[in-house]
């Protein structure tokens, strides 16, 4: 479970909004909405770890019962998606894939990993394609796909289908759902679209305000 | 959404000439000059008596005394230092990059790309010689000198004191051209997303960010491998003399007034050019090579680094470069105002502005020149960059494929030859046309050499400017020119300005071309500087040297300050 007790973020000793809590349980997706600069993508920054030295952050956040303000991004097993799949140009597509996965695992264990993966999402065969060559919505679905395969405990989507359209955003959006909740994880999605957000916990920032 | 508004890209369509003239004019100085050292290579040149092609100057070439211990110091000198930079600036990303070590780099980053590299090598010898400032320091509680010792680790045989001179000043190079490559690259969201994966950030700036940035510098190394193989100032600085490096001898055989051995310099010329090509390719197959043996590590999802020593030796590294830098600038201050200085004495026992003076009196057309040459020539840079870069966002906007980008890689090609390869070439071909010893063949000979460099500044920078702002400008003043005036150059200020700094700053470096095609008629704080330094007293050294690290600081430190003041009202422009 991801919870946040009392969260508030200061810049120049100003909130950006009033304090915040909430529990999100695995396998859930909550929402956070609101107008740009409000400070979502801020609340995802601080969650993960990511926090600008410009804020300040007071309250706690804790994944399944530890507390992770104090470790250190790498070490908060949290996933991130970017409205940018990001993936990284100089790896192919199942390089993109291996590089989440753990040390440990032998290297036909890691194929093999790779290649359901591809094919839960319907990109079999795509393990030697250059990121390149894929259409935004191929690319969205990998970039989710690399962030599950590192096992995190918690996942967040900042503004993940903002940048496509509308048929493709329908598509990802069940894609990525569906794959969040079948991992039971606690997922949380910030967007300024309220068409983004799936049932359930569903807040507004700009209600959070001073 | 409505789309961007349409320009009339019909009335600034004479664009299309900044490419083409700027093309015209660097590849003509090239093939001119290479095809004129090539034929003089095989024994061709009329105008001395040379009437027919021969191999005799490359057997004598090769057979010359020295040779071999030639080409080794320059090889290792060359290829080493460009190597060394290389890895020392990827390590320092790596390690050092936005902690509070990197804060100090980035401050001091302007400053030691002011300092030219012959001031540098003047400065780094009057630290490191045998009665250089470090000796002085440790002397004599830890050495027991009471005199220099006889021994130099300066104008070593192998060229090793040059090497390292040369990794000292290429390093702040290769990290301003990673900085500007770096912005093409989402830094920032990377990190976050290698770390979400559980990788520390050395390891995600390793596998991550560092394999991205490489390709994207490539080109700023191959400058740096072919200036490091071919320098002629530095080292007749800081290299070996007996026998000096190839361009040095080189140098000298074209500068004897038996003309014969201008034929031998022309081949001599072409095996550094040759040199170059194959160290060049050289560098390719390392690259692949390091791919190969590399591809399993980037993914073996090793999280955890045991890199902890190396970042203690990345800051290390960083505090070594800034104190080197330092120290350089210091101990030429301190020459330049002493006035009595016995070893192993730290201080000077007495002080005199009895050199300042007499350099302020002497140096008056040196400066002129430098200055003069250094503002047209960075100028006309700035200029034809601008108008080759405002093409290129016309075509792509008329979604024409062929691009200039893809023919605009010529432009470098002045940093990836040898100067010493093509200037003599294009000094004789002016001497034919009686155009040497012109001061403007001398700015087009600078132009050639700051232009590469004013591109390579402003270009990732231009690019990245959101051409919609301009767009609304013109929708609002109805003047593209209006709207290129009064928006997007008053926004671009800053990094046009600042190439224009490294444009002058490369200016005021050049040596060969000065010499070369000025025909020795235009002397410049650069030409007199190495000059002096041969075998001048060290204090009117030292105030040459701080002459010529003064000048391009003085424009630097305008280029940072001119748009701060201009813009102090407006937040969104300060860094």
């Amino acid at each position: 479970m991801l919870k946040l007790e009392t969260v508030q973020i200061y810049i120049d000793g100003r909130p950006l909004f009033s304090s915040l809590s909430l529990e999100i349980k695995p396998g859930e997706i909550a929402s956070i909405m609101g107008p740009s600069g409000c400070g979502k993508s801020t609340l995802l920054s601080a969650i993960c770890g990511n926090l600008a030295d410009v804020f300040v952050l007071s309250g706690d956040v804790s994944l399944n019962e530890r507390t992770i303000l104090a470790l250190p991004m790498e070490k908060r097993r949290i996933g991130i998606l970017f409205q940018d799949d990001l993936l990284f140009p100089h790896m192919n597509i199942a390089e993109n894939l291996a590089f989440a996965l753990p040390s440990e695992m032998e290297k036909p264990e890691k194929k093999e990993k790779i290649r359901e993966a591809l094919m839960k999402a319907g990109l079999s065969g795509f393990e030697k394609r250059d990121p390149e060559t894929l259409s935004g919505g191929q690319r969205a679905r990998v970039s989710l796909l690399r962030s599950l395969l590192a096992e995190p405990e918690a996942i967040l989507l900042d503004e993940p289908f903002s940048k496509l359209d509308q048929e493709l955003k329908d598509q990802i959006r069940s894609f990525v759902f569906e794959t969040i909740r079948s991992m039971d994880i606690p997922a949380l999605l910030v967007s300024h679209d309220h068409r983004d957000c799936p049932q359930g916990q569903i807040i507004n920032l700009a209600n959070q305000g001073e | 959404m409505e789309n961007p508004p349409v320009i009339n890209h019909k009335k600034i369509s004479s664009l299309g000439l900044f490419p083409i003239v700027t093309l015209v004019c660097f590849l003509s100085a090239i093939v001119i000059g290479l095809i004129s050292t090539w034929t003089q290579a095989f024994g061709y040149m009329p105008s001395i008596g040379f009437n027919h092609f021969s191999v005799i100057h490359w057997i004598r070439l090769f057979s010359y005394p020295g040779f071999n211990s030639s080409l080794i110091a320059t090889m290792i000198s060359g290829i080493g230092a460009t190597l060394l930079a290389f890895i020392f600036t990827f390590f320092l990303f790596a390690f050092s990059y936005h902690n509070q070590f990197w804060r100090l780099l980035d401050q001091a980053l302007a400053p030691l790309l002011a300092v030219p590299h012959a001031a540098f090598a003047i400065g780094f010898l009057f630290l490191a010689a045998p009665s250089g400032w470090v000796l002085r320091l440790l002397s004599p509680g830890l050495t027991g000198f009471v005199v220099p010792p006889d021994w130099s680790l300066m104008k070593d045989a192998y060229g090793i004191s040059l090497m390292l001179v040369m990794v000292l000043k290429e390093i702040p190079f290769l990290i301003l051209m990673s900085l500007g490559a770096l912005g093409r690259i989402d830094v920032r969201r990377s990190l976050a997303v290698g770390r979400s994966l559980g990788y520390e950030t050395v390891q995600v700036w390793i596998k991550i960010i560092l394999p991205q940035l490489y390709p994207k510098i490539r080109l700023a190394l191959f400058a740096v491998l072919a200036y490091s193989l071919s320098v002629v100032d530095l080292a007749l600085l800081v290299g070996p003399t007996a026998p000096p490096t190839m361009a040095v001898q080189v140098f000298r055989w074209f500068n004897d007034p038996d003309f014969e051995y201008r034929l031998l310099g022309a081949a001599g010329a072409t095996l550094i050019l040759l040199l170059v090509v194959s160290s060049i390719g050289l560098l390719y197959l390392l690259e692949a090579g390091v791919k190969l043996i590399f591809r399993s590590w980037l993914i073996n999802g090793q999280r955890r680094s045991r890199f902890f020593l190396f970042s203690t030796l990345s800051n290390f590294l960083v505090l070594a470069l800034v104190g080197v830098s330092i120290g350089v600038i210091l101990v030429l201050l301190v020459w330049s105002f002493t006035w009595r200085w016995q070893f192993p004495d730290f201080l000077p026992a007495t002080w005199s502005t009895q050199f300042w003076r007499n350099g302020v009196l002497q140096i008056g057309g040196p400066i002129w020149n430098t200055i003069s040459t250094g503002i047209t020539a960075s100028f006309l840079a700035v200029i034809l960059v601008i108008g080759c870069l405002e093409n290129e966002i016309l075509m792509l906007k008329r979604g024409l494929k062929t691009n200039t980008t893809k023919i605009l890689w010529l432009i470098y090609l002045p940093l990836l030859i040898p100067q010493i390869a093509f200037l003599f070439g294009v000094q004789v071909t002016l001497v034919i046309l009686r155009l040497d010893g012109i001061w403007l063949s001398l700015v087009w000979s600078h132009l050639l050499f700051v232009l590469p460099y004013v591109f390579l500044s402003l270009g990732p920078i231009y690019r990245s400017y959101d051409q919609r702002i301009t767009d609304v400008a013109v929708t609002l003043c109805r003047s593209p020119w209006q709207a290129f005036l009064k928006v997007k150059l008053p926004m671009l200020m800053r990094p046009v300005l600042f190439s224009a700094a490294i444009g002058f700053s490369v200016s005021v470096a050049q040596y060969l071309p000065t010499l070369f095609i000025g025909a020795g008629r235009f002397d410049t704080i650069t030409t007199e500087a190495v000059n002096l330094a041969s075998g001048s007293d060290r204090r009117i050294v030292s105030v040459y040297a701080l002459f010529q690290l003064l000048t391009p600081l003085m424009v630097f430190l305008s280029a940072l300050f001119i748009p701060r003041f201009y813009f102090r009202q407006r937040k969104g422009m300060q860094i």
